[in-house]
């Protein structure tokens, strides 16, 4: 009986290895290593991941700053109108991609208010680095606030409660039980997030079609050189998006045990 | 010296209620679940802020703050002194230990660092036995070794009060007893006011010089723990305190000439047979009997109702007609006001 069941469930793990990740295999049997040295190794061909990975980590920064707080704040229902800002949130996690970029035109595009003040310090954020870290923090911040919202709900706050009683001010309970506790669900936010900032896409094309980053590039080489040359940055786009998100998984899988 | 009176709103009712508990006292809530207790324990650790009241710890202002009604009339009334909980040097315990479960044991125990005494700390250890699990982590221990580990967590860190929630409901009733003079000697020791939230009034009497019976977020009566239960102040106090019937009394020596008094029959307090020495004599018959502990219990109809008492040998069988004595019961109108007792024949 026990057997039965290890062996039914064996199979459905690998039916499942093979239907999501068919594709993945897929691209891995079309590439072969010439392929891939001769198209990474041509002139300017890492500088879209140098940008991915600048914009991205930009973007992640950004968001481990103003998201925890606020996820820290939502978690805890300390918010006015918390609800009001769960809600903004999962608008932002349902609207496709592309509409994001097109509303993000209209919000900080040169003709707009808050365009005209960001060109007052000599920037701009249509077509610039600061553009596509704008639009890559629009796709990734709710991943990372409701993920993070999960993993600080997921303490009890009679831990915190504790951790006051015998002397700790706020902050430094946030820092002594908070923190650590949440940590594992706080990894996974975070990776979730660098992921979704690493393969922005769709509102990237709108708002930041310049400068390339590896997904522009994987766009642009399939558009003009066709699928065969576009294969090996989509290798190089999951090496720079997978790991953290791998790595975290297997932290805090480790650190919840 | 602890000295409380506050207001806190609840969804259903406020809870108000004022005591003073002396230092080295320990003092018991007891009530039912959802009575307020917890909210007052809350409100003296700073976890919820009263609307109005105060908390006075040895002397030190933790919480004051007047009545809106004060303001509303125009007096220039004091702002509210709200001292945070961190500050406030209250420890409290729970019936959930509340142990960080990412730290060992042993760093739970000086998790408060500089408040902690070493030498007291050391001293708990070895008499809670939890020297070998001080490397663990909490989720490696178990539920009784969890709890050993959060009251020498309390007590080893310097408090000026000790609030206990229901610490030792999950616990075995040996390790109970063990924990509770345990706290008992520590709060003599410390000299701090210590106060015991209970929903089991044996664990209440267990712990307290006084006790209080709160009930809808009012204190209906404080008093020793022997007292609560003897003379309670009202029929409600009575029912939480376990008279399980009330009988009618015929007016008469008893009831000091009243009519529509009747009595509280607590189980342990009724005698099988006419002593009218101890008490009011009623006639009964016997409903029902099982085994309750060493002894039985025993359901009796007397006046209309069905009441349960404990004997020790010869339960009467199912029918047996017979006499009680309710051993000097409480007595109450019929709007449950207390009347005094039968014995002495008058109010109190």
């Amino acid at each position: 009986m026990v057997r039965a069941r290890g062996v039914a469930s064996g199979i459905a793990a690998a039916l499942v290895w093979l239907v999501f990740l068919g594709p993945l295999w897929a691209l891995l049997a079309h590439l072969s290593l010439h392929s891939v040295v001769s198209a990474l190794s041509a002139p300017g061909a890492l500088d879209p991941m140098a940008i991915s990975v600048e914009a991205s980590a930009v973007s992640v920064v950004v968001l481990v700053a103003l998201g925890t707080p606020l996820a820290y704040l939502l978690a805890r229902d300390r918010l006015p109108g918390a609800r009001l800002w769960e809600s903004g949130l999962l608008v932002m996690l349902l609207m496709p991609p592309l509409v994001i970029g097109l509303l993000l035109v209209f919000m900080i595009g040169p003709a707009t208010p808050l365009g005209a003040l960001i060109a007052r310090v000599h920037l701009s954020a249509t077509n610039t680095f600061l553009a596509l870290v704008v639009a890559e923090i629009y796709e990734a911040a709710p991943y990372y606030v409701l993920g993070a919202q999960a993993a600080f709900t997921s303490v009890d706050p009679r831990l915190e409660q504790q951790a006051v009683l015998l002397g700790d001010p706020p902050r430094r309970t946030v820092r002594r039980v908070t923190l650590p506790l949440a940590a594992p669900g706080l990894a996974m936010a975070l990776a979730t997030a660098w992921a979704r900032a690493v393969g922005a896409f769709g509102a990237v094309i709108i708002v930041a079609y310049h400068p390339y980053g590896l997904p522009m590039k994987i766009w642009i080489t399939l558009n003009e050189t066709g699928l065969a040359s576009a294969l090996p940055f989509a290798l190089a786009l999951l090496v720079v998006a997978l790991p953290l998100p791998l790595a975290a998984y297997a932290w805090s899988r480790h650190a919840r045990r | 010296m602890l000295d409380v009176d506050v207001i806190v709103p609840r969804r259903h009712f406020d809870v108000s209620v004022a005591l003073t508990v002396a230092s080295g006292e320990r003092f018991a809530l007891f009530g039912p679940s959802g009575s307020g207790k917890t909210t007052i324990l809350d409100a003296v650790a700073g976890l919820v802020d009263p609307i109005a009241g105060h908390v006075t710890l040895d002397g030190v202002e933790l919480f004051s703050a007047e009545a809106a009604g004060h303001r509303d009339r125009g007096r220039r009334s004091r702002p509210p002194v709200v001292v945070p909980p961190w500050l406030r040097r209250v420890g409290l315990v729970r019936q959930r230990p509340d142990l960080f479960p990412h730290l060992s044991v042993e760093a739970n125990l000086v998790y408060a660092r500089d408040r902690v005494d070493d030498a007291h700390l050391a001293r708990l250890v070895e008499v809670l036995g939890i020297a070998p699990i001080l490397g663990a982590r909490p989720a490696g221990i178990s539920g009784g070794q969890a709890q050993r580990v959060a009251l020498a967590r309390a007590l080893a860190t310097r408090h000026r009060a000790l609030l206990l929630d229901e610490p030792y409901t999950a616990l075995d009733a040996t390790l109970r007893r063990e924990l509770t003079a345990l706290v008992r000697s520590e709060v003599r020791t410390a000299g701090v006011p210590a106060i015991l939230v209970a929903h089991e009034l044996g664990e209440a009497q267990a712990f307290a010089d006084r006790m209080g019976i709160i009930d809808g977020g009012a204190l209906l009566q404080v008093g020793a723990p022997d007292e609560v239960v003897r003379l309670p102040a009202s029929r409600r106090v009575a029912e939480l305190v376990g008279y399980r019937g009330f009988v009618p009394l015929p007016g008469g020596a008893w009831t000091g000439g009243r009519l529509g008094v009747v009595a509280g029959v607590h189980p342990q307090r009724v005698r099988l047979g006419a002593d009218p020495g101890s008490g009011p004599v009623l006639d009964a018959s016997a409903v029902d009997r099982r085994p309750v502990g060493a002894g039985w219990g025993v359901d009796l109809a007397v006046g209309g109702s069905v009441v349960s008492c404990l004997v020790a040998d010869d339960p009467p069988s199912p029918g047996t007609e017979l006499s009680v004595t309710l051993l000097d019961p409480p007595l109450f109108t019929a709007t449950g006001e207390a009347v005094g007792r039968s014995v002495t024949g008058g109010g109190r």
